[in-house]
């Protein structure tokens, strides 16, 4: 069964001057378990239709469904939640609260699912074991590298159990070394945990560890190959 | 929760704008309990002395008595007698009051005569206390005067020098007496010892022609916070021909000098608290710009309107409180200190005392002001954050996000 299926989305900006076709019908299925790149060209549109899956943005046309859910039925204080219980998110930069710890930016949804203490502290530590920085939870993002600060991004975006994983090029900003490491950890929790990431990126590299490559020219997909 | 460690860590983001912030509050906290402590203690000694020195607590006149103070309304004799053994009552007087003049060879001046027995006077007011030469009355000698410093000066008299008084007696003849000057005293209160001038009531009552005249008695009471409005109640009940009033009733001028104080007080916190809303509403506005993305991005993994409002809401009042302790502990020593060491304006005195303030202050504070204030920094800063929040919950997720 797919927990994302996009129908026919279509996105205009500034639709009443000079009208930006960023996204022109797209139709994509992900189902359970997939690790997917959307890739292409700087303004081909990989950021619009992350965001638009993930309940960001609204498209212009076109339904997304999320596990059954057609979420421009609800409203932006319901979809605000909706994000909260189903999609983990990992950002270019700026993922984490500087003022918290790494276990406390972790444990911050949980906290907003109104989970016990108890709960959150097991899967905080669980969590920050599986990325590999049971050594720094109590470091602030400061004091992170850039790769570690993303590692916690990821930690953060699975505390709250969500469905699947939306992470627009989370190795932008990481020199080569750390972008294997976060690379290695992510296909990890994917083959290992079964857990669903879908990602943009313009990186060779990253490109070739996906199963499956969704290519965007233009807002439109020009092929979509699983490996 | 986590909101308030956040709310209270990002406080420390930018320490410099929190502290000016924070500072800010401080001082305008510690510098308005100073203020008020000062006006209160001005204003407080200014009643205190006016009981002391002229009003009592209590004071019986005949109905038509008034302020043209005529000699022949005067109060029944047994009054007097009825009310003294009162227990709430530590100190009881009869006078008689006058309009007349005084004069010396230097000059005249339009003067209010009391009568008074110099025995019983001395449980009521505290005239006979502030004598800086001579005797308050010797028992044998008649036509004694007791006047004040500033008459003494602007009539050119001394110890022991004639004056005479002039003024109408029972019948509205003019009458006019020698009297020799038995004390100086001085009550701090300029306006108070430039009106009026002593003499023993039997010389007045026999000069006036009337041997048991009564225009006044004055009652000072042991617990007037308690008793005063009962006490006025009573004696109404027992004497209803009789005018009694209280000492603000008396002296509508310690009324209004209260209400003033009130009120320039109340414009001060007014505009301090206008002042303290803007900074710290300007405060938070960057503080919420700068973390646009970051606010954006709570936004996007599940944080939702109300917590962000909620979030940003505690910061500023947060921010805007934490100084406002600090500024009521400093303020409650300085007060304290000030209460010890006594505020002194004696060389500053002739000026004050031209409006009737005293020279030498204890300044000190209720509790309950600085509650008022604790609460009206709190509302300041609630709202304060009001705006801030605002801004902060319009912020669109992918807008903030994308900017990076
Ligand atoms: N808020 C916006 N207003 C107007 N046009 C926009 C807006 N956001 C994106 N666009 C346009 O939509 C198109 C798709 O942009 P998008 O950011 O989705 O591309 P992208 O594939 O993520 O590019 P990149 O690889 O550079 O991140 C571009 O032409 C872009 O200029
Ligand atoms: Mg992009």
């Amino acid at each position: 069964m797919s927990i994302i299926s996009a129908n026919n989305i279509k996105k205009t900006y500034d639709p009443d001057k000079i009208a930006v076709h960023a996204l022109r019908g797209i139709d994509l299925e992900i189902k359970q378990g997939e690790f997917t790149a959307i890739v292409g060209p700087s303004g081909s549109g990989k950021t619009t239709l992350l965001n638009i899956i993930g309940g960001l943005d609204r498209p212009t046309e076109g339904i997304i469904k999320i596990a059954d859910t057609d979420i421009s039925t609800l409203s932006d204080n319901e979809l605000i939640d909706f994000r909260k219980d189903n999609i983990g998110f990992v950002f270019q930069a700026y993922n984490l609260i500087p003022v918290l710890t790494a276990k406390e930016n972790v444990e911050f949804v949980m906290v907003l699912q109104k989970r016990s203490k108890e709960e959150r502290d097991q899967r905080t530590k669980e969590l920050l074991e599986a990325v590999g920085l049971s050594d720094k939870t109590n470091k602030t993002p400061s004091e992170l590298s850039g790769g570690q600060q993303q590692r916690v991004a990821v930690a953060r975006a699975l505390a709250s159990k969500p469905r699947f994983i939306l992470a627009d090029e989370p190795t932008a900003n990481l020199d080569s070394e750390s972008t294997a490491g976060l690379l290695d950890m992510m296909a990890e929790l994917n083959q290992e945990e079964g857990v669903t990431f879908v990602f943009s990126t313009h990186d060779q590299r990253v490109i070739d560890r996906a199963r499956r490559i969704v290519t965007l020219v233009d807002g439109k997909i020009e092929s979509d190959e699983t490996r | 929760m986590m909101l308030p460690k956040i709310a209270w860590r990002n406080i420390w983001r930018s320490r410099i704008r929190s502290f000016v912030v924070i500072g800010a509050v401080f001082l305008g906290v510690w510098a308005f309990i100073c203020m008020m402590a000062i006006t209160f203690s001005v204003s407080l000694g200014y009643v205190d002395d006016a009981i002391r020195f002229q009003t009592s607590h209590l004071q019986l006149h005949h109905p038509d008595f008034g302020d043209d103070k005529a000699s022949e309304f005067m109060l029944d004799q047994d009054i007097y007698n009825q009310i003294k053994g009162n227990k709430n009552i530590i100190g009881i007087t009869e006078r008689t009051i006058v309009t007349g003049m005084v004069r010396s060879s230097r000059g005249a001046r339009g003067i209010i005569i009391k009568g008074v027995d110099p025995q019983t006077e001395t449980t009521v007011s505290e005239i006979s206390e502030s004598l800086l030469e001579g005797k308050f009355f010797t028992e044998e000698k008649k036509n004694e005067v007791i006047i004040s410093k500033e008459i003494a000066e602007k009539l050119k008299l001394g110890l022991r020098k004639r004056l005479v008084l002039q003024f109408q007696d029972m019948n509205k003849e003019i009458v006019s007496a020698s009297f020799r000057v038995a004390g100086i005293f001085k009550t701090g209160n300029n306006i108070t010892d430039l009106s009026m001038l002593l003499v023993n009531r039997k010389d007045i009552n026999r000069l006036l022609g009337a041997e048991n005249a009564v225009h006044e008695i004055a009652i000072l009471l042991d617990d007037p916070t308690a008793d005063l409005l009962a006490t006025q109640d009573k004696l109404k009940k027992e004497f209803p021909n009789t005018l009694i009033e209280n000492y603000r009733e008396i002296s509508p001028e310690v009324q209004l000098y209260e209400s003033q104080i009130y009120i320039s007080v109340s414009i001060l916190m007014f505009i301090f608290m206008l002042a303290l809303i803007f900074g710290i509403i300007n405060t938070m506005l960057m503080a919420v710009l700068e973390r646009s993305r970051e606010l954006g991005m709570l936004m996007a993994i599940g944080m939702n309107k109300l917590r962000v409002f909620g979030m940003i809401v505690l910061e500023t009042i947060m921010l805007g409180t934490i100084g406002a302790p600090l500024g009521m502990a400093a303020g409650w020593l300085t007060v304290k200190f000030l209460n010890k060491r006594g505020l002194d304006f004696s060389e500053y005195s002739e000026g004050t005392e031209a409006f009737g303030i005293k020279s030498f202050l204890r300044p000190e504070l209720d509790s309950e002001i600085y509650f008022i204030l604790m609460v009206a920094v709190f509302v300041t800063a609630l709202l304060a954050s009001i705006y801030p929040a605002l801004r902060a919950i319009k912020l669109r997720p992918i807008e903030a996000i994308r900017k990076i």
